[in-house]
């Protein structure tokens, strides 16, 4: 378990990361969302135990990243939002470089870099020379590295950035089946539908402050306490709006494309009795549905696009 | 030690990536290589014919390693954070000595390579077997001469490894602290010109010409000539007893060719004095001290600035 607990990081009077408090479970993809400078990438360095905190530690598995960084080392995995790799030598060399690195038995080596080979789909690619890859491959090669020592926590930073719609949607499925492999997965990124299709718990960070963390699905949730209702109605719309405008939960009518958007601060059985009513008044409508926020318009409600 | 043979970073510094560059461009390495054995058949062929002295053959050398030493060094640290490599390998569990001893020996083993290859060009002009005859004292003994002649050959030799060590020690730590391979490189060619060109000539034009030497000529036991350099050491004169081509320069004096036999309790010579000051070895170890500072600081900067 990642348990964070009062991170914070200060360069003289700038505070780029303010006192974060989140706990992750094996299994969790944490999705880290900010505006670029939001401090996603210095909590995740701090993580990394690259960078040390000003105050506040985390603890994984009970190690303090702060106090035993050489012993958290091992359990961690970290892609970096830029990141180089070993030129003129082969995907396999590569890989046995960090193994042998990251003191895994001889013996062992060569199936564990099959395995993740195969895991990052980099099999075909073994003995092609690091340099000659794809840019989509050599993320994929970064992952491959950060896998061969089998940690319990992956920091993903920006994993996805400057990669064609393939290579995106590969990284994706990667990501997605780390987590179900029971690994602790953090992945920043500031592109929020890739993060929506895989992570099960998300944090938005401004201004270095984390503004809201939890269940994906709760965190929605909580934003719709104002739901929209969106109404096609067949003929005329205005005595509809005029119809809605009467309700005691509508605060609001709006009209697009000939359908009406209905600010609606009822809850599901308003909303139920609502659409009974007009239908038993006569109306005719084509399709009623409730609008649902996604990631983007969650992180637009919540932030308000300031940096640290 | 077979520990610090299985360093991964010290393999792929010393033949990762240089076995691959052979196997990729086998025709253009091999114009290289034939290039390079030609040029030193030919050096070889002009010293040995020519009958350079030992302190020409030996400059020639001393001028060749400071031409290649800083390549070997200049990127040794600056190129992992220049391509961004660094942060993954000091996620790694090598210990900062492992990182150390990987850069480092490896630079190290081609400064060998180096002095090996200066020897069969010294032996050409040293004899180990010759005979001398001096006027007064008739033949002096083979030993003897086969003595001298082997300290100067190997005094020459430790000269050219030992300045070769400081050279990649100083830009291993210059290439860590500066972070920038173009600055290493200028500043350790820069720092060569301006320590063994610039600083003696200005000490022999302010000195007057006052080099030390006839103090020298007066040492009459090894512990003399210990305190000697010891004193050395804090005075100005180190400008010019530290550089390794005037040290070359004044070994020839301790060769036979030179050689003023004492004879009968009679006058000690500048010679013998060179010999009581272990005159090569002397500069040789200070370098090495230096050379291991140099590491030391490295190390302690790794240990601090990425708690390893």
């Amino acid at each position: 378990m990642l348990d964070v607990k009062g991170l914070r990081k200060e360069y003289g009077e700038l505070v780029a990361v303010r006192d974060l408090y989140f706990q992750l479970h094996p299994g969790d993809v944490f999705g880290f969302i900010g505006p670029n400078g939001a401090g996603k990438t210095t909590t995740i360095k701090m993580l990394a135990t690259l960078l040390e905190p000003t105050a506040g530690t985390a603890t994984l598995n009970g190690i303090d990243i702060v106090r035993q960084p050489e012993e958290v080392r091992p359990l961690l995995g970290y892609m970096p939002d830029f990141f180089g790799l070993y030129e003129g030598i082969t995907v396999t060399e590569y890989l046995e470089f960090f193994a042998a690195a990251y003191r895994i038995p001889r013996a062992q080596r060569a199936a564990i870099i099959e395995n993740v080979l195969e895991l990052t789909d980099l099999t075909v690619k073994k003995d092609a020379y690091v340099e000659t890859l794809s840019r989509g491959m050599q993320q994929r090669l970064c992952l491959a590295k950060s896998l061969v020592h089998d940690p319990i926590l992956l920091l993903l930073d920006e994993p996805a950035s400057g990669l064609d719609p393939r290579a995106r949607i590969e990284i994706k499925e990667l990501i997605r089946e780390l987590g179900a492999m029971g690994k602790i997965v953090l992945v920043s990124s500031h592109i929020l539908p890739e993060l929506a299709d895989f992570c099960n718990k998300i944090g938005i960070i401004e201004k270095g402050e984390l503004l809201v963390w939890g269940v994906v699905d709760e965190i929605v949730q909580q934003m719709q306490a104002n739901r929209i209702l969106e109404i096609k109605p067949l003929g005329e719309p205005e005595p509809l709006i005029k119809r809605l405008e009467r309700e005691a939960h509508v605060h609001g009518v709006e009209t697009r494309n000939g359908s009406l958007y209905v600010h609606f601060a009822g809850g599901l059985e308003e909303q139920a009795d609502l659409l009974a009513s007009l239908i038993h008044d006569g109306y005719r409508i084509a399709a009623f549905r409730e609008e649902s926020l996604d990631l983007e318009d969650v992180f637009m409600q919540i932030t308000k696009g300031e940096v640290s | 030690m077979k520990r610090w043979m299985e360093n991964p970073l010290l393999r792929y510094q010393l033949f990762g990536f240089t076995v691959n560059r052979w196997k990729r461009q086998p025709l253009l390495y091999g114009v290289i290589a034939g290039g390079v054995g030609l040029t030193y058949l030919l050096v070889y062929q002009l010293v040995a014919f020519n009958q350079i002295p030992f302190a020409a053959a030996l400059n020639l050398c001393l001028l060749v390693m400071c031409l290649v030493a800083p390549l070997m060094a200049y990127n040794l640290f600056s190129l992992e954070y220049e391509k961004q490599t660094w942060e993954s390998l000091a996620l790694t569990r090598l210990t900062a000595r492992e990182i150390l001893w990987g850069k480092l020996g490896a630079a190290l083993a081609r400064v060998g390579i180096l002095t090996l290859l200066a020897l069969p060009i010294l032996l050409t002009t040293v004899e180990l077997d010759i005979y001398i005859f001096d006027s007064r004292s008739g033949r002096i003994p083979t030993v003897l001469e086969s003595t001298t002649n082997l300290y100067v050959l190997t005094a020459g030799m430790s000269l050219l490894f030992s300045w070769g060590a400081l050279i990649v020690a100083l830009g291993m730590w210059l290439s860590f602290y500066l972070k920038r391979t173009l600055s290493t490189a200028s500043t350790l060619y820069a720092g060569q010109v301006f320590a063994l060109a610039l600083m003696p000539m200005l000490y022999l034009t302010f000195s007057t010409g006052e080099t030390g030497n006839e103090f020298i000529g007066a040492i009459t036991s090894y512990w003399e000539g210990f305190v000697w350099w010891i004193a050395s050491l804090f005075t100005a004169r180190v400008i010019l007893y530290l550089n390794p081509f005037w040290a070359a320069n004044e070994l020839n004096a301790v060769l036979p060719s030179s050689y003023t036999w004492r004879d009968g309790g009679g006058s000690y010579t500048y010679s013998e004095g060179l010999i009581y000051l272990n005159w090569g070895f002397s500069q040789s170890i200070t370098y090495l001290a230096l050379a291991l500072l140099f590491a030391g600081l490295t190390h302690r900067g790794l240990k601090h600035a990425w708690r390893k």
